[in-house]
């Protein structure tokens, strides 16, 4: 059983571990369930999750464990592969519950396996933070048992860009979409904001997720010259678009990614030329305000030699803290956590959190931007660590 | 005449008992059940058309994925068994409909057509989705999964009884003889192009109504979940596991693949993709008539 080897390599580390400051009751770790896409459709994206569950397990048990009510227990995680499928994730989240009696819930990947999973938890009373899903959808979930801490829900994101781009001269704008759920509802909600703004578009047009050219389409909008160009990207089309956009010279000042800007390889594959890509997230390490964000992305950073996802990375961590922080007051009560969780404001790496019903409404929807090897926040101005700059080349 | 006697009262028995499962009143066991009961259902429907005339379906994906699909947006108008039943009745409808020019061509064509059309459906669904402003639906208030058990093994049931009755119907051997030469049995005056058509289509209606099934345990429908292509493939690949052509290997496939998944799953989950892959190896090259057939030349011998 996983279980027994992880109790055993977790007992032999323990032993090696210094002497810490509370009482730890080594003999009894807090055990975790979680559910993730080692194989599969999503098994590419899924490490920028399971490194930062990973990072937080380390921080928490070097800080001698996890403080529940007073005392502190080491943490370990029991995970299965759902192979990115999310009958098999409700499967596993019931394995979970019912057969390996975990202590605790950390959330699966992805948007598909987060819903469904929602009735599991709520039919067995038992509260999850979820991390990596982003939706309208999301709010039609009945509150309860799971929250979203994303500020990357598609409504927000349309009108938001619409007038980011309207502030920074924005007139004529490309928009290519991935069929896929996440780029289609941003762009449902992108258009009609953009007409309101005055915006006007010279190209609309969608392609499928496993696209190989991109030419004609970004040749085609080309020979209009936009402003912007919005490509409404998964991660293998955010990097097909910026190699074919380097080779087809495109001049827009203001060039938008959706998904896999912010994963590392991005910048290490193209270097400069991606300096001054926009993409959407809601978290820097160089906001200041958020005295938690430079020491989380030193330590991912010093553990991966790689910086974290600015998004998925860093969304996984902020459900593991505020699970963390409700369980410090609350105890392992389910009801407690979820009273907890529903009505604390959290301290994140990504500042204030507090839910209402499913969603967290202090985290505004906002947009980064690519300036010399960092990611900063370049909208909105209530949380921006720099201004926007136009794309220069490639 | 014994034997089948023995082996019918086999399957009864084995019925009996997987419908008492809800007994054990643990979702998780429950859930394996369920996952049993569907690749069951799934596989002897596939082995309805490809095992017995020797079409092999790499797409058997598009009927559960349009069952699922049509479960979901009929919800909206009828109860779940009327919804059910028309999953069943569109992913038929769909093989009929396709299944004349499909039928044309054989052996890799006709794989890779069935993977193609597949790829092309769900391309399709996503499209109209999309133009119907839907990226994805969820579905609210759903059976419990005991509910969903029931009908599952249900399904699992009418799926192996049309095997059992086509492996010993004037049908079944119509079928085989497609298999073994199509043109003499063509020849002979077998009805071919008929007979393949029934194959097709009643190979087709119980995986859109396990679609369906399925799409309410997850309650959430995306296009391009619903019909990912690794349920294609896992349906042959336990077929081949399980032995090709009996009742029973569909059955001792799936008991035996969702078993030692189960098993590595807890106790390797790094490695146990890697490990169904050399097993699968080793079943094509070694035990190419698959469990079923391991066991009846062990009875055999005994």
């Amino acid at each position: 059983m996983a279980f027994v080897i992880n109790r055993r390599t977790f007992l032999a580390a323990a032993a090696l571990a210094p002497a810490t400051r509370l009482a730890v009751a080594a003999d009894n770790p807090v055990r975790i369930g979680y559910s993730m896409c080692l194989t599969g459709l999503f098994a590419q994206a899924a490490p920028s999750q399971v490194n930062a569950y990973e990072l937080w397990k380390d921080q928490v048990n070097a800080a001698g464990g996890l403080e529940i009510g007073g005392q502190r227990r080491p943490v370990e995680f029991v995970s299965y592969d759902d192979q990115s499928n999310p009958a098999n994730a409700v499967r596993i989240y019931e394995k979970l519950i019912t057969e390996d009696n975990v202590d605790l819930l950390a959330a699966p990947w992805s948007t598909p396996i987060h819903l469904a999973i929602a009735p599991v938890l709520a039919k067995h009373k038992f509260p999850m933070v979820g991390n990596t899903a982003a939706s309208v959808k999301l709010r039609e979930v009945k509150p309860g048992y799971i929250w979203f801490p994303t500020a990357v829900i598609p409504d927000k994101v349309g009108e938001e860009l619409a007038a980011f781009m309207a502030k920074e001269n924005v007139k004529t704008a490309a928009v290519f979409a991935n069929v896929l759920p996440l780029a289609q509802e941003i762009k449902a909600y992108l258009l009609p904001a953009l007409e309101k703004n005055g915006i006007k578009l010279v190209a609309n047009e969608d392609f499928p997720p496993d696209i190989k050219d991109m030419t004609t389409l970004i040749s085609g909008a080309n020979q209009s010259s936009p402003d912007a160009f919005i490509v409404l990207s998964y991660p293998s089309d955010t990097f097909l678009f910026a190699t074919q956009a380097k080779q087809l010279n495109v001049k827009a000042p203001f060039v938008l990614s959706l998904i896999g800007a912010t994963i590392s390889a991005y910048q290490q594959a193209f270097g400069a030329g991606v300096d001054n890509m926009v993409t959407v997230g809601h978290w820097s390490p160089n906001q200041s305000k958020w005295p938690r964000a430079r020491p989380f992305y030193d330590a991912y950073l010093a553990k991966y030699k790689e910086a974290p996802d600015a998004l998925d990375s860093v969304l996984s961590y902020m459900s593991m803290e505020i699970l963390q922080q409700a369980v410090a007051t609350a105890g392992l009560d389910k009801e407690k956590i979820r009273e907890a969780i529903a009505s604390q404001t959290f301290d994140t790496i990504n500042g204030p959190v507090k839910f209402d019903g499913v969603q967290n409404t202090m985290t505004p929807t906002s947009f980064l931007q690519i300036q010399d090897g960092n990611l900063e926040l370049v909208w909105p101005d209530s949380i921006k660590t720099k201004d926007f700059r136009p794309k220069k080349g490639w | 005449m014994s034997g089948k006697v023995l082996s019918i009262s086999a399957y009864v028995v084995l019925a009996c008992l997987l419908a008492l499962v809800p007994l054990v009143r643990s979702d998780y066991w429950l859930g394996v059940a369920f996952i049993v009961a569907m690749w069951v259902a799934l596989i002897q429907s596939w082995s309805l058309l490809s095992a017995t005339t020797g079409y092999i379906s790499l797409g058997h994906a598009v009927f559960y994925g349009i069952g699922a699909y049509v479960l979901v947006v009929s919800l909206d108008w009828m109860p779940v068994p009327f919804a059910l039943l028309l999953s069943g009745a569109a992913a038929g409808l769909l093989a009929l409909v396709v299944g004349l020019p499909v039928l044309r061509v054989k052996g890799p064509y006709f794989v890779i057509l069935t993977f193609g059309f597949a790829e092309l459906v769900k391309n399709l669904v996503m499209l109209i989705e999309t133009r119907l402003g839907q990226f994805s639906r969820l579905i609210f208030d759903t059976p419990s999964l005991e509910e969903l058990y029931y009908a599952m093994l249900a399904l699992a049931v009418i799926a192996t009884a049309m095997a059992a009755w086509t492996a010993h119907s004037r049908f079944g051997r119509g079928l085989a003889a497609i298999r073994e030469n199509e043109v003499a049995a063509e020849a002979i005056g077998v009805p071919v192009t008929r007979l393949k058509l029934i194959a097709f289509v009643a190979s087709a209606i119980i995986p859109g109504m396990v679609g369906g099934l399925l799409v309410l345990r997850t309650s959430y429908f995306a296009a391009d979940q619903a019909f990912d292509a690794t349920v294609s493939f896992t349906i042959v690949t336990t077929a081949i596991v399980g032995g090709l052509g009996s009742m029973s290997g569909p059955l001792f496939g799936t008991l035996f693949l969702v078993i030692l998944s189960e098993l590595l799953w807890a106790r390797f989950p790094q490695a146990y993709m890697m490990i169904l892959g050399a097993l699968l190896i080793v079943f094509i090259l070694f035990v190419p008539q698959g469990l079923s057939g391991l066991l009846r030349r062990g009875l055999r011998r005994a």
